[in-house]
């Protein structure tokens, strides 16, 4: 028996929201799957969709936008995980059984126009679901789902033709050192950075009773069908949606797709995807020695690695403030000629004490204000210069 | 000549020609003669003071590649904030001659500095048809971004 009442089936499309539980499918499908079903909400031909999925076995995903230089395509390929590209937000993240999948699907013109209510009102009923299905969860000021710090599901959206998708996913258990090594990080330390600041705030607090499958979509279905004002009831893909299905599997395997976003490869129409869209590389976000590497654990967490020929600098942002700032000097000891090894190290802790706390924006300032032209000043100073390297975008503000 | 004004809490621009459907706005002046009137040239577009508020602080930005050409009301671009994939669609209908890589190197520029951050410049192949569809004239512009700030506010997902 549906979960859903039938009653809906009845009713004029713009009246309907379709359910959809694809169950479980393969990594693949469980991108494709919802990609199908946003053209065919943009074609008009559907009407908005909520659907569910989980993958039958672990892969890594990645956002539109980003690029693969983050993921470490060799240990993933090693360990037989697959890399997909999706064509929604956010970064690298590594997905398996453990998740439940939701998408909703509306037609662009329905969504309001202003991002961050757009995507609060989207996500605000799957927070309902959560709670329904046992889990203390809610929607915080960094649009994150949540219980207390720990982000209990991902999300990213986008506007796919002429359709919105949000998607998510209902984290029941978290893999963390899986998900940490699918990474391309530079060094050891900053892996073991990560890995402590995914334990602390990616996944489930410990004690939390077995996430109900069944309560959270019914839940869902609930939820969404009164904040869009519409009649939920179950359905499936249209051959419309069947056929983009075809069109989208070549492509999501496609390299050229998976490496740049570029649906050309995979001799798509042009209008799958803008064709001739310049994907931009971030190389000082996405540098491995040098420059600064970045990892967004949840909104508002961030780990970071700046580099220069000198020095690195690492820690971890949580609220726009420094946690756990890590020093050190590369080289020559050519800086610090009038301080012997242990004073050096007895600086850098004292270094790394004053910049907890900080905001990024006040911290290279507290640096460069550090002794008076002597070895001292010459080390913090290098030390701020490197600290300069990080983008301080989204990072402050706590997005 | 430029001509700011404050309008509903924004700095805005008059003299610029605004697009409604792309939230862009679009620098004739080098392709316009004194009254106006379309001639050659290039255009400069960028995010509107409103569209950079709507889409919050610019995580990642694309263009498209200078020589390719768009036309009026298809891809332009794509831009992520908030983990939200959008679109950016051409104001114009013509040849990409430029992107700011500036922009590109630090979106989140566009969003604190909409009108110093401009987005590409671009050669009209029908500015004569184009310009039609853009709201001009300092009246105008004023009256249309007052109506779309209150249209916001009064779904309450704009602050006052």
């Amino acid at each position: 028996m549906h979960p859903w009442p039938l009653r809906g089936n009845r009713l004029p499309a713009e009246e309907r929201l379709r359910v959809i539980d694809f169950g479980y499918v393969s990594p693949l499908r469980s991108q494709t799957l919802w990609h199908a079903v946003a053209m065919g909400v943009s074609d008009g031909a559907a009407p908005p969709t909520l659907s569910f999925a989980r993958p039958t076995a672990p892969y890594v995903g990645i956002g539109y936008h980003r690029s693969l230089q983050e993921v470490d395509t060799d240990v993933c390929a090693a360990k037989g995980l697959p890399v997909y590209r999706r064509m929604v937000g956010g970064g690298p993240v590594y997905l398996d059984q453990n998740q439940l999948f939701f998408q909703i699907t509306i037609p662009a013109r329905q969504v309001v126009g202003v991002r961050s209510a757009a995507l609060r009102k989207l996500l605000g009923p799957a927070v309902a679901a959560f709670r329904a299905a046992g889990i203390d969860a809610q929607l915080d000021a960094a649009t994150e789902i949540v219980v207390g710090e720990r982000k209990v599901c991902g999300h990213g959206a986008g506007q796919i033709e002429e359709a919105v998708t949000v998607v998510g996913n209902c984290i029941e258990s978290f893999d963390h050192e899986e998900a940490v090594s699918t990474l391309r990080l530079p060094d050891d330390r900053m892996r073991s950075d990560v890995l402590a600041a995914m334990r602390s705030y990616v996944g489930p607090p410990e004690g939390t009773p077995a996430i109900d499958s069944t309560s959270f979509t019914h839940a869902a279905a609930g939820a969404y069908e009164k904040a869009l004002g519409l009649t939920a009831s179950p359905g499936q893909l249209t051959d419309a949606e069947l056929a983009h299905l075809d069109r989208l599997d070549d492509i999501f395997v496609s390299p050229r797709w998976i490496s740049s976003g570029d649906a050309e490869a995979a001799d798509e129409p042009a209008e799958v995807a803008a064709p001739d869209i310049r994907r931009y590389e971030p190389a000082r976000r996405d540098a491995v020695d040098g420059g600064c590497r970045q990892v967004k654990i949840r909104g508002g967490v961030y780990v970071f690695r700046a580099a220069t020929e000198a020095a690195v600098a690492r820690g971890t942002v949580v609220g726009g403030r420094i946690r756990h700032a890590k020093l050190r000097l590369r080289g020559s000891n050519a800086l610090q000629p009038d301080l012997e090894e242990g004073e050096l190290q007895n600086l850098l802790g004292v270094l790394e004490a004053k910049l907890e706390g900080l905001g990024l924006g006040e911290a290279a300032d507290v640096l460069r204000s550090v002794g008076a032209g002597g070895s001292e000043w010459r080390v913090a100073s290098t030390l701020a210069d490197t600290l300069d390297l990080v983008d301080r975008t989204g990072m402050e503000a706590g997005r | 000549m430029t001509l700011t004004e404050r309008v509903k809490g924004y700095e805005l621009r008059l003299d610029l020609s605004y697009d409604p459907a792309s939230d862009l706005w679009v620098d004739t002046s080098g392709c316009t003669d004194a009254s106006g009137s379309p001639g050659s040239g290039v255009v400069v577009i960028g995010l509107d003071p409103l569209g950079a508020e709507t889409s919050g602080t610019l995580a990642q930005l694309s263009l498209a590649a200078p020589g390719a050409e768009v036309r009026r009301g298809g891809p332009l671009g794509s831009l992520e904030a908030e983990k939200f994939v959008g679109p950016l669609l051409a104001p114009l209908s013509g040849t990409l001659v430029e992107v700011n890589s500036e922009a590109l190197a630090q979106p989140a520029k566009v969003h604190h500095d909409p009108y110093g951050t401009w987005l590409v410049k671009l050669r009209p192949s029908d500015l004569g048809a184009d310009l039609d569809t853009l709201v001009r004239g300092e009246a105008t512009v004023r009256e249309w971004f007052e109506s779309r700030v209150d249209d916001y506010r009064r779904q309450g997902v704009l602050a006052e």
